[in-house]
């Protein structure tokens, strides 16, 4: 059996790879195979599988990577993932990509469709607008026709029919892998010191890059890995980590935190791996299943509307209690309209529940982490020594 | 009883103090060792390491007697520690132990100052720190005496006789450095090219002092740098010269305030958490 170790240094080279040497082999095994590219938050993978597609998370270019021009198709006052995104496109880091699926997270975003159009207009390109009302003969409806033109789409990449058994059957793939996923979160939850976060992390990124099959497999040996393994358990404080649901922060900040005196029971990266908050139906009409899993059972963020005000940052308030988490800390990119612009909200809804929170703002390419641990271990100090839950 | 370590690892050097703690800082406080290692190009978390065990042997304790070892500074990463401090928090907690008069702490270490203001549980209420700069700092100074052709111990009292002593740029580490090659060249004395450091700094300091609105009382030198007199006297001086009531101490000790405040908080949070059985073990 492989330790927590051996794996993570394997997920640990997968995110270091720009190149997407993993998926590229995947496709090579097979001329038939196809790769369809997605960007945050949500896509139905479901669809992608059930074709027999390996979708590909696209995260921005990390850290690592130099952006030259990227720059030069976007404003200084917008965030750093679209630039590196097209750093990726125009350096041929994605030319194995059959398609390229942009969620409606935000206008850049949106933006960066219309770019892919122009920059490869032999690629498979989709805006998938994910509805924003959630009444299921309204909203519901609409995203079942978003579903069947994406489907449409996917089946043209493939040239061939995608069938409902398929697509049942890649939804049961998909339960099982959020399982783990929640299994996983769970375990750190529980025992944050033997399941760090940065683990966690790298753990979930591997799934961006791998089949969905090999991810289930990752993330079951290593729970079986962590729960054998003892680390000892620091007297730190716990807290939900928010607004990280669209460019990534570096992973030096994410070790930060948490060596600022933060266990980080909670986040909200890659929030695909995990929207769907319960099983989807295997039975019945598929496409309805799903659309009916975002509108009923789906996770909160800032891209998604709240369409009654008393109800926002109830979800985030929820999380708190349930992961008994003594604080949040808001970490947004630099320049994100959706989560800067929901933070106050947020932030008000904590207030007036009495939970201590932070917030600070960071790019995939910060490289300087003082502020951030000077805030982090300073809010730390604060919950443990004069918190009177803590 | 309870035994806590607090273990402060600096810029310079790394400090590691054992206390015997009663009711989680409330009660007798009772010192059992101290030990301080310069760092000088090696290893700080071994270093760390070494300096606890010292430290434990000195008090007569084992690891396993010892309820909390908390860090503070660059020690986040030990790996047999209980739980980590933010440096402020540790300062202030260890400077109001030191000085229980202080309403404010000058943290003057190798690479920065930041002057906090406390209240009377050691508790930070505002805090300004001097930017990325290493002039005013520790290291600046040591360089300058290095320089100089004189050791730090000598710093203090050479600085105390200057008689016509010249200022140098606060701001940045690369112009003071050329005022003092200016003031060598015009074969200003070094006690004057000490104290027109130290005035330097020292106006540096009030300023944030000033700036968190520390108008009267007691502050209290911490860090490496507080066991400088020059400093002291020169940050008195700037403290007449700025108007500001407030009166500049040190303590022989200044210099484990960092350490002292993390063993007192980890004593704190050994008492707090074991009310709730939810102790965590130190490995």
């Amino acid at each position: 059996m492989k330790n927590t170790s051996e794996i993570i240094e394997y997920c640990q080279e997968l995110y270091e790879d720009i190149d997407f040497t993993a998926t590229r082999k995947w496709k090579d095994a097979d001329p038939a195979r196809k790769v369809v590219g997605y960007m945050p938050v949500y896509v139905p993978r479901e669809l992608m599988h059930a074709g027999g597609i390996l979708s590909l998370g696209i995260l921005g270019g990390g850290d690592s990577m130099e952006v030259i021009h990227g720059d030069a198709y976007y404003q200084s006052y917008i965030c750093r993932i679209p630039r590196s995104t097209i750093e990726l496109a125009v350096t041929k880091r994605l030319d194995f990509v059959d398609g390229m699926l942009f969620p409606s997270i935000c206008d850049v975003i949106r933006n960066l469709s219309g770019m892919w159009k122009l920059l490869m207009p032999d690629v498979y390109v989709r805006y998938f607008d994910t509805p924003q009302n959630f009444i299921s003969g309204i909203g519901g409806d609409y995203y079942v026709n978003e579903l069947r033109e994406l489907k449409e789409g996917l089946e043209g990449i493939i040239g061939r029919e995608i069938t409902d058994d398929q697509i049942r059957n890649s939804i049961a793939v998909y339960n099982e892998n959020r399982r783990l996923v929640n299994a996983v979160y769970d375990f750190r939850t529980a025992e944050p010191w033997k399941a760090p976060s940065w683990e966690v992390y790298l753990l979930m990124r591997a799934g961006m890059v791998l089949p969905v099959e090999e991810h289930s497999q990752l993330m079951s040996d290593y729970l079986a890995a962590a729960v054998s393994e003892d680390k000892p358990m620091r007297d730190n404080c716990r807290i939900i980590l928010q607004g990280s649901f669209c460019e990534q922060p570096p992973l030096n900040l994410i070790k930060s935190i948490e060596l600022s005196g933060c266990y980080i029971v909670d986040d909200d990266y890659m929030l695909v791996t995990r929207w769907l908050l319960e099983d989807v139906p295997t039975d019945g009409d598929p496409l309805v299943n799903l659309s009916e899993a975002f509108i009923k059972h789906s996770g909160e963020t800032a891209a998604k509307y709240v369409p009654d005000a008393a109800d926002k940052g109830k979800f985030l308030i929820n999380a708190v209690k349930d992961k008994a988490a003594e604080g949040v800390i808001f970490a947004a990119p630099s320049f994100c309209d959706p989560a800067l612009l929901d933070r106050p909200m947020m932030a008000g809804a904590l207030s007036r529940t009495d939970i201590p929170y932070i917030s600070f703002k960071y790019a995939e390419n910060s490289g300087q982490m003082q502020p951030i641990r000077e805030q982090a271990g300073t809010f730390a100090d604060t919950i443990k020594l004069w918190s009177e839950a803590s | 009883m309870t035994i806590t370590a607090g273990i402060d690892v600096g810029t310079g050097a790394v400090k590691t103090v054992v206390f015997d703690v009663q009711d989680g800082g409330a009660g007798e406080i009772k010192w059992l060792s101290r030990q301080t290692e310069k760092i000088r190009q090696r290893d700080p978390h071994r270093l760390a390491r070494e300096a606890f065990d010292n430290a434990l042997e000195e008090a007569g304790v084992t690891q396993e007697d010892v309820a909390y070892i908390a860090t503070t500074g660059e020690a986040e990463s030990l790996d047999f520690t209980t739980g980590h401090f933010y440096s402020m928090t540790t300062h202030a907690r260890g400077g109001i132990y030191l000085e229980p008069r202080a309403g404010a702490i000058l943290d003057v270490g190798a690479l920065h100052g930041r002057a906090i203001i406390i209240d009377e549980r050691g508790k930070v209420l505002n805090y300004r720190m001097t930017s990325q700069c290493a002039s005013g700092s520790g290291q600046f100074l040591e360089n300058i005496a290095r320089y100089l052709g004189i050791t730090q111990e000598e710093i203090g009292g050479l600085s105390k006789v200057a008689d016509a002593p010249e200022k140098v740029s606060s701001i940045c580490a690369v112009l003071s450095e050329t005022d003092v090659i200016n003031m060598v060249s015009r074969q200003v004395s070094t006690p004057n090219i000490l104290k027109g450091i130290h005035l330097s700094m020292a106006g540096r300091l009030v300023k944030l002092l000033r700036a968190i609105k520390m108008k009267e009382g007691t502050v209290l030198m911490t860090g490496g740098l507080a066991l400088d007199t020059g400093l002291l006297a020169a940050l008195n001086e700037e403290m007449i010269g700025q108007k500001v009531s407030v009166e500049a101490l040190s303590h022989k000790d200044s210099i484990y305030a960092g350490a002292i405040g993390a063993a007192i908080w980890g004593a704190f949070r050994h008492e707090k958490l074991a009310k709730i059985g939810a102790l965590p073990l130190a490995s």
